[in-house]
């Protein structure tokens, strides 16, 4: 509950600040525009009033250049900026491909050049808002690059501003000189504040814009933390409940053997018992017992045949050995992208349970040892029977293990005791990579060719 | 109806790439539906009254003639201009065109204006229109005046010469004559022009003043002209004002200036025919030559012209002065303002016009070795053929190019102050020219 109220407010503040933000730029661009427009107004009347007043020939030769036209530069002033406006807009708010966004950029600095040349490089402020919107957005890659180019075409108009300065007076000085002193005083003032004031807008944006960055830094660690938080909670939870799950199926195993084998040895040494008695006095009679309790030895095999196929894999619950084992491969193949060749010379009738089992564990941890130890790419599995022996080989193309100093991994060890359960053996050798082989009778009298 | 609901469902999604596709589709076709054929307008800026401070009695005779003929063979071209433009206001006026966005497509450039549209881009550069015409060569102006064309900074081709007056002697040959001296001939010295003035000037009524002159408005600069120094560097920024032929001809001024002992001559000595000697602009002789200004100006006298006199290291040459006349470098017509430029300045047809209708003369070469004596000089009446048109031709084509650059008017008019003073108190001392140079030298460089 507290975290959903904490969540919710740093949301809130989130949209505020992208709020403000969002109004201090609107801020700076309709500042700018009307700055703009003024100047551009400025310096269009007063052109007017020079050409009106005949001091044309002495104004011409205190500029570097030729100015536009009267309502010419006004008009082309203005819908520049109107451009310009049009373009930042749509580079910070509009949802367009990233190309289209750096044509934006590059359109918004050309728009920005030809204000400045218009108004005479009067006012440069202009720079600076294309220098808002490239911050504004500032994940781009070529961010970096952009905004070097930025800054030295900023550094450029400053050092024009300074040449043209040199050679003849400032042409905004030019514009002001037609006028007398008193006024003249006061548009210059004018003027240096307009240009302050937008600096003092820009700074100001600039600190907005930072300490939102900021804040989302530190709200994107904050969530971090939690993250963390949340995963090793997960993490203990997990261990938690696999030792559960092991609980539970250590118990539901001792009822079962308690159920079955418990119940089955139970009647069994009962029988033995009776039938110790019975074999002098009635041998017949024993003979019966004898075979009574045989049935139940067969019973509690059957239902100790029957819990165990309860821990079976699900493949191999569902699908025959030789489906299940494809399925295996397949997802492993899919999964690591280990490249698995499965070959069958003779597939092996009647296999019991237990031994499907086996086979396909050691299928299983075999696949796993070739991936995970010996990092090999191509694994060939061959399975195959003969003279009543089952053989399976997998062959990889790892970097493979020196013998004498492997030591039995868990998965190697567990194999081999698997194994031998089943009167079966495990070899495995190194040479181009690793091979496994396991070989095992199919019946109690295959047994004796081992 | 399916379709209908189609697009309008379409419409809101329309691209925006789309969507300015139609409206400039939309905006040609527009533009091709009210296209109309239009003659094209081509402005000439012009002023009134003649650049050489003569009167002139139809400014325009001449761009008439030339707007006649180039209409006529541009057909579908209408040449306009502003009439009425005073000399003195045309500098405003062009800047103020300017500076409104309305600058003519070519227009005549005052002298002190050149470096202010050709420094400022305003002035089409024209050496590339003039290389690839085939119909067009450089060579046929004469030097001076084409070089005076070309910017002195950079030597870009930014005007084309339309007229030209070269700055000669006025000889009084009623009072030479009657003092029994032979008219000089072309390569006349200081010497003899000194030894001239000093046989002339004196008191012929005896009242105790001196009434008959030498000469009148000869200043240093002639004599800095004819020494064979030259006063600046090319690039205009430095002074050469301590060579020795510049002091030489100081010298010289000051020794013409003693002649007078300290009397003033005025304009009207020598309107009255008591001066024998004054140069004057070519323009000026060409005017007060013939029929009703002659009566006006001067007394019944008889006015010859000659070079200016040499220097012992120099030679007899003119300042020629030019009018230039150039090409808005933003002009939508510019093929069409050469061509019009080309009519002006290079036509021979339209060059020899100015023979009969301007006081200047033409810059294009062999025009004015092709006139009459009374087409080139006025009809006198008294017919003394010393003068040839082929000397005046001569005149021109080894005649000095006047300075132009930044500082110059500045340099020159500090130099006149401190020469004029010079002359006036005879005061010059060996270091003085050095002072001078120095003087003019810091302001050229500030």
């Amino acid at each position: 509950m507290n975290h959903m109220n904490l969540n919710r407010a740093r949301q809130l503040a989130r949209a505020l600040d992208a709020r403000e933000l969002r109004w201090m730029h609107d801020c700076l661009t309709i500042y700018n525009g009307m700055v703009v427009t003024l100047a551009a107004a400025f310096m269009s009347i007063t052109q007017l009033k020079v050409i009106q007043t005949y001091n044309a020939r002495a104004f011409l030769e205190q500029l570097a250049a030729i100015p536009l036209p009267p309502l010419t530069g006004f008009l082309l002033t203005v819908t520049s900026f109107l451009i310009l406006a049009g373009l930042g807009w749509l580079y910070r708010e509009g949802n367009v491909p990233p190309t289209m966004r750096y044509i934006c950029l590059s359109l918004e600095i050309v728009a920005c050049v030809v204000i400045i040349r218009s108004l005479n490089l009067a006012y440069d402020g202009v720079v600076l808002l294309v220098v808002a919107d490239l911050l504004h957005r500032y994940s781009g890659r070529h961010q970096l690059i952009l905004l070097t180019v930025a800054m030295l075409g900023l550094y450029a108009i400053v050092d024009y501003n300074i040449v043209s300065l040199e050679y003849h007076i400032a042409p905004f000085n030019a514009y002001a000189a037609y006028y007398a002193a008193g006024p003249r005083a006061w548009i210059l003032t004018l003027h240096n504040a307009f240009v302050s004031l937008n600096l003092i807008l820009f700074v100001f944006y600039l600190t907005l814009l930072i300490r939102q960055n900021h804040q989302e830094k530190q709200r994107i660690a904050s969530l971090n933390a939690q993250l963390e938080e949340a995963n090793t909670r997960l993490r203990a939870y997990a261990i938690e409940a696999e030792a559960m799950a092991e609980t539970r199926e250590r118990n539901r195993l001792a009822r079962e053997i308690h159920d079955t084998l418990g119940h089955a040895l139970t009647g069994i040494a009962a029988g033995l018992d009776a039938t110790s008695f019975l074999v002098d006095i009635a041998p017949d009679k024993a003979k019966e017992q004898l075979s009574k309790i045989k049935e139940t030895a067969l019973r509690g095999l059957k239902d100790v045949r029957r819990s165990v196929r309860k821990l079976r894999p699900d493949d191999l619950e569902q699908l025959p050995l030789h489906q299940a084992i494809e399925h295996m491969i397949d997802d492993f193949s899919a999964s690591t992208g280990m490249k698995i060749d499965f070959e069958i010379l003779q597939w092996p009738e009647r296999l019991r349970p237990d031994q499907e089992e086996v086979l396909y564990r050691i299928v299983q941890e075999g696949m796993t040892n070739a991936r995970r130890h010996g990092h090999a790419h191509h694994l060939t599995i061959t399975i195959g029977t003969r003279r009543g022996i089952i053989y399976l080989l997998l062959a990889d193309d790892g970097q493979g293990a020196d013998i004498r100093k492997l030591q039995k991994g868990f998965g190697l060890r567990h194999m081999q005791e698997r194994l031998a359960l089943l009167h079966g053996k495990l070899r495995y050798w190194s040479d181009r990579g690793f091979t496994l082989e396991a070989i095992m009778p199919e019946n109690e009298e295959a047994s004796k060719f081992l | 109806m399916t379709g209908w609901a189609r697009i309008r469902r379409t419409l809101p999604h329309l691209s925006p790439f789309l969507l300015g596709l139609l409206i400039a589709y939309a905006f040609v076709f527009l533009m091709l539906y009210h296209m109309e054929p239009q003659p094209i307008v081509l402005r000439v800026g012009l002023f009134a009254g003649s650049n050489w401070g003569v009167p002139e009695g139809n400014s325009y005779a001449v761009i008439d003639q030339v707007i006649a003929r180039f209409e006529a063979e541009h057909p579908n071209v209408k040449v306009v201009y502003q009439s009425g433009i005073r000399r003195d206001d045309y500098s405003e006026w062009l800047a103020g065109r300017e500076l409104a966005g309305e600058m003519p497509d070519v227009f005549l450039i005052p002298q002190d204006d050149f470096d202010l549209y050709a420094d400022r881009k305003a002035l089409a550069p024209l050496d590339d229109l003039a290389r690839r015409d085939t119909a067009f060569s450089l060579d046929d102006f004469y030097p001076a005046p084409l070089a005076f064309a070309r910017s002195m900074s950079s030597g870009t081709l930014y005007a084309l010469p339309v007229e030209c007056v070269p700055r000669l002697m006025f000889v009084n040959r009623t009072l030479i004559d009657r003092e029994g001296i032979a008219l000089p001939t072309d390569d006349w010295t200081w010497d003899d022009f000194l030894a001239i003035c000093q046989k002339i000037t004196r008191d012929t009524d005896g009242d105790g003043r001196l009434d008959q002159f030498g000469v009148y408005g000869y200043t240093w600069q002639d004599a800095v002209v004819t020494s064979g120094a030259k006063l600046f560097r090319d690039d205009g920024r430095a002074s050469c004002f301590a060579d020795s032929r510049i002091e030489g001809a100081i010298r010289f001024t000051i020794a013409l200036h003693q002649t007078q002992n300290g009397q003033v001559v005025t304009e009207r000595d020598f309107d009255l025919g008591h001066v024998a000697f004054r140069p004057f602009n070519f323009a000026v002789y060409h005017t007060y030559q013939p029929y009703p200004w002659r009566i006006k100006k001067s007394m019944d006298l008889e006015w010859d012209c000659i070079r200016l006199p040499r220097g012992p290291h120099g030679e007899n040459i003119s300042p020629v002065q030019t009018l230039l006349m150039g090409m808005n470098a933003k002009t939508r017509q510019r093929q069409l303002a050469w061509e019009f430029l080309k009519a002006v300045c290079y036509d021979r047809d339209n060059q020899e016009q100015l023979l009969q209708n301007s006081a200047a003369l033409p810059v294009r070469r062999g025009i004015i070795e092709d006139a009459s004596t009374d087409e080139l000089f006025g009809s006198t009446g008294k017919q003394r053929d010393s003068r040839s048109p082929l000397a005046v031709s001569q005149v021109i084509e080894e005649g000095s190019v006047p300075y132009r650059f930044p500082g110059y008017q500045a340099a020159m008019m500090l130099a006149d102050r401190k020469i004029q003073e010079l002359i006036d108190s005879n005061a010059l001392e060996s270091n003085t020219m050095n002072r001078l140079q120095k003087e003019v030298n810091a302001l050229l460089l500030k």
